[in-house]
């Protein structure tokens, strides 16, 4: 049922930011080095999208500021959860991966002296730590890595869905994976596997990911017997454009323009409410408090016609948007969005704080097998600080694709399990069956979305999450084994990779409403209406999800309790 | 309630001889991009209907770029219109419908 088969030294999963840094680096090591996306290589994923925060402790804003103080704020930040080893490494090893990605052919924003202009997100940072490019910071570093890729001539290929993680004996041996374009099917024999996925943002109704954000490394490597970690943990956003529809979810960062005087958010009643849902008091809070005071705003009746508040960008003079935003601001414009009056901007899914529970080396728990950027699992904890994400992505990048070239080069060759590779491949053909009638992928999307949204978004109780348990079990029994194909065909069928996400979004689901349950108390990104309070005393744990056979169990385990890559049994 | 009717692309080298145009009607209660609207008419009127969806929806990546009326332009920020004719950009190797050979 294998149309080809594919060696490499290898495997990088995900075409974006992380998986293109993890390519360069394993490739320097000397490894055969493929890389799959389901979109085209080198020009999908989110890194793309990344606009204004890339937090790297030069101290030139502020020579106060090191990697010391970064690693406070990010632990901080995490509400005590991200894995302090992975946060040391990142705040110190990013000022090396600004100079790798400068060597790739980028050249960040310095001031006349050549030094960085670093500027502040939020009041989460000490000291103004973020680096910029004009206002968009994913299109260069992209540019550069893609740069690099080509330069170095590495194997790729485009519109390949990875379908299955394959094992030989404990180890990871290789991959099963559908050709989008020719509706072939691949078995892949990797040494190693680094999965840069990215996360799962597309299982909210409104967020602000791409559609292919369906949270498919997360579903994989749960198959594959790793752990996932603190995956209660989704950063919800409360600068997300809501109207008109054309740009909702489109992030516009209008935090920068506080500082230089614009009003604050306000509601319905044209009052403004941030500091009376922050702790501190502040009209500027950490960005998972917007979110909360804006549901808050939303649900006591005080919101926008479209489910939001108000910013007013007509507060300043249209040079100052313009200046601080050039490219967010024309893109707004393009659809009509009128600068001069209040917009509305609401709450959107962001980003995946959790993920596969890595260690330093990127490593999974199942030997071989890694996890870099959204999809991974550590680096963040309870909540995510704003500009770490491509710090984060790129220092584990680097990481995972030496250590993955490493253990490559002393990895006795893989055998696939020739029984695992036809079951998937029955598994992916029985899709394309004509026998069934149920509801079309599309639609069994829109339910996980919904049921998202519905009981496990910014607010949670303990009895939302266990509706949102039993809808997921009920996708998993009913809706997917019936679920039905506009087209049988192979070719470009599209179907084919939405039933294939939406089996992978309906676990994942699962995982975060199962952890979510799970966690007694509100901390960071995690609100239990139910449970209000942080407690400190019972919950500095991380939860860890696994799947054994088909079911998944949920268990508190201590922060940075894990040993990566060695036998789990 | 706006209705738009979108003349979109329509190719199968497996059965087809030829390329062809088909007409459909999608509605929406405000502005769509191409992208979004060609995104509907596969939801609501035509899954059969091959399209990529992995772009970055905002400009950036190139991904979503083809002809619309006429003009190379990208489907993810332009504002979809009623009448508008999409396909293809010319000379590329069409693999289904919308999604055809990269640059």
């Amino acid at each position: 049922m294998i149309d080809a088969t594919i060696d490499a030294d290898v495997l990088v999963v995900g075409g974006g930011g992380g998986g293109l840094r993890a390519a360069i680096e394993a490739h320097a090591a000397g490894a055969r080095v493929l890389v799959l996306s389901k979109g085209i290589v080198g020009k999908s994923g989110l890194t793309q999208t990344a606009v204004t925060g890339f937090q790297v402790a030069f101290g030139c804003a502020d020579p106060r500021d090191n990697p010391s103080v970064h690693y406070a704020d990010t632990m901080r930040g995490s509400y005590g959860l991200a894995n302090p080893e992975l946060v040391d490494i990142f705040t110190r090893e990013g000022a090396a991966t600004v100079e790798d990605i400068e060597s790739f052919g980028a050249r960040f924003d310095r001031d006349d002296d050549g030094n960085f202009i670093q500027r502040r997100l939020d009041s989460s940072q000490t000291y103004p730590r973020s680096i910029k490019k004009g206002d968009s910071l994913g299109t260069p570093i992209m540019q550069a890595l893609r740069r690099q890729m080509n330069k170095c001539d590495i194997p790729r290929r485009h519109e390949i869905l990875v379908t299955k993680l394959l094992k030989d004996g404990n180890r990871i041996s290789g991959a099963v994976a559908l050709d989008f374009q020719t509706g072939e099917l691949l078995e892949i024999r990797a040494r190693s596997v680094i999965m840069a996925t990215g996360g799962g943002g597309e299982l909210f109704p409104v967020n602000s990911n791409t559609p292919d954000s369906t949270g498919d490394g997360c579903a994989l490597a749960l198959g594959a017997g790793a752990d996932l970690v603190d995956m209660e943990f989704i950063l919800m956003l409360g600068h997300a454009v809501m109207f008109p529809e054309t740009v909702r979810g489109v992030l516009f960062t209008f935090q920068y323009l506080l500082d230089k005087g614009a009003r604050a958010l306000f509601n319905a009643e044209g009052e403004p409410f941030l500091s009376r849902y922050d702790p501190e008091g502040s009209d500027n809070p950490p960005r998972h408090i917007y979110a909360r005071a804006i549901h808050g705003e939303v649900r006591a009746g005080r919101g926008s016609p479209h489910g939001g508040v108000f910013f007013d960008p007509g507060s300043v003079p249209l040079e100052t948007v313009v200046d601080a935003l050039p490219s967010q601001t024309q893109f707004l414009q393009s659809f009509g969005v009128d600068m001069r009056q209040p917009i509305e901007v609401g709450v959107a899914a962001h980003y995946f704080c959790g993920g596969i529970r890595i260690g330093p080396d990127s490593l999974s728990t199942v030997p071989g097998l890694y996890g870099v950027g959204e999809c991974s699992g550590g680096p963040h904890g309870a909540a995510r600080v704003g500009g770490n994400s491509l710090t984060e992505v790129l220092v584990f990048g680097k990481r995972a694709g030496r250590h993955a070239a490493e253990t490559a080069a002393t990895a006795n060759a893989p055998t696939n399990d020739p029984d695992e590779v036809e079951t998937e491949c029955r598994r992916l053909l029985g899709f394309l069956e004509g026998s069934r009638n149920g509801p079309r992928p599309s639609e069994i999307k829109k339910r996980i979305k919904q049921t998202m949204n519905d009981h496990v978004g910014v607010v949670r109780d303990a009895a939302g999450l266990k509706e949102a348990l039993d809808a997921f079990e009920e996708i998993a029994m009913r809706n997917l084994p019936a679920m039905a194909l506009a087209s049988p065909e192979r070719i470009a069928n599209y179907d084919w990779i939405q039933a294939i996400e939406a089996t992978s979004m309906t676990r994942v689901g699962e995982a975060v409403a199962r952890a979510a349950l799970m966690r007694t108390e509100s901390r960071g990104a995690h609100y239990r209406e139910d449970h209000p309070d942080q407690i400190d005393d019972e919950w500095l744990q991380n939860i860890v999800v696994r799947q054994r056979g088909k079911e998944l169990s949920v268990s508190s385990v201590p922060v940075n309790s894990a040993t990566y890559g060695e036998e789990t049994g | 309630m706006e209705t738009f009717r979108l003349r979109l692309h329509r190719f199968d080298p497996k059965h087809d001889s030829a390329p062809r145009y088909e007409e459909y009607e999608i509605e929406s209660d405000g502005p769509l991009s191409v992208m979004q609207a060609i995104c509907r008419v596969y939801d609501t009127v035509d899954g059969t209907l091959s399209l990529r969806n992995t772009d970055c929806r905002r400009g950036v990546c190139g991904i979503c770029s083809m002809m619309i009326d006429g003009r190379r332009r990208l489907a993810c920020t332009c504002v979809a219109q009623d009448g508008m004719t999409i396909g293809p950009p010319p000379n590329r190797k069409v693999i289904k419908d919308l999604v055809f050979e990269m640059d």
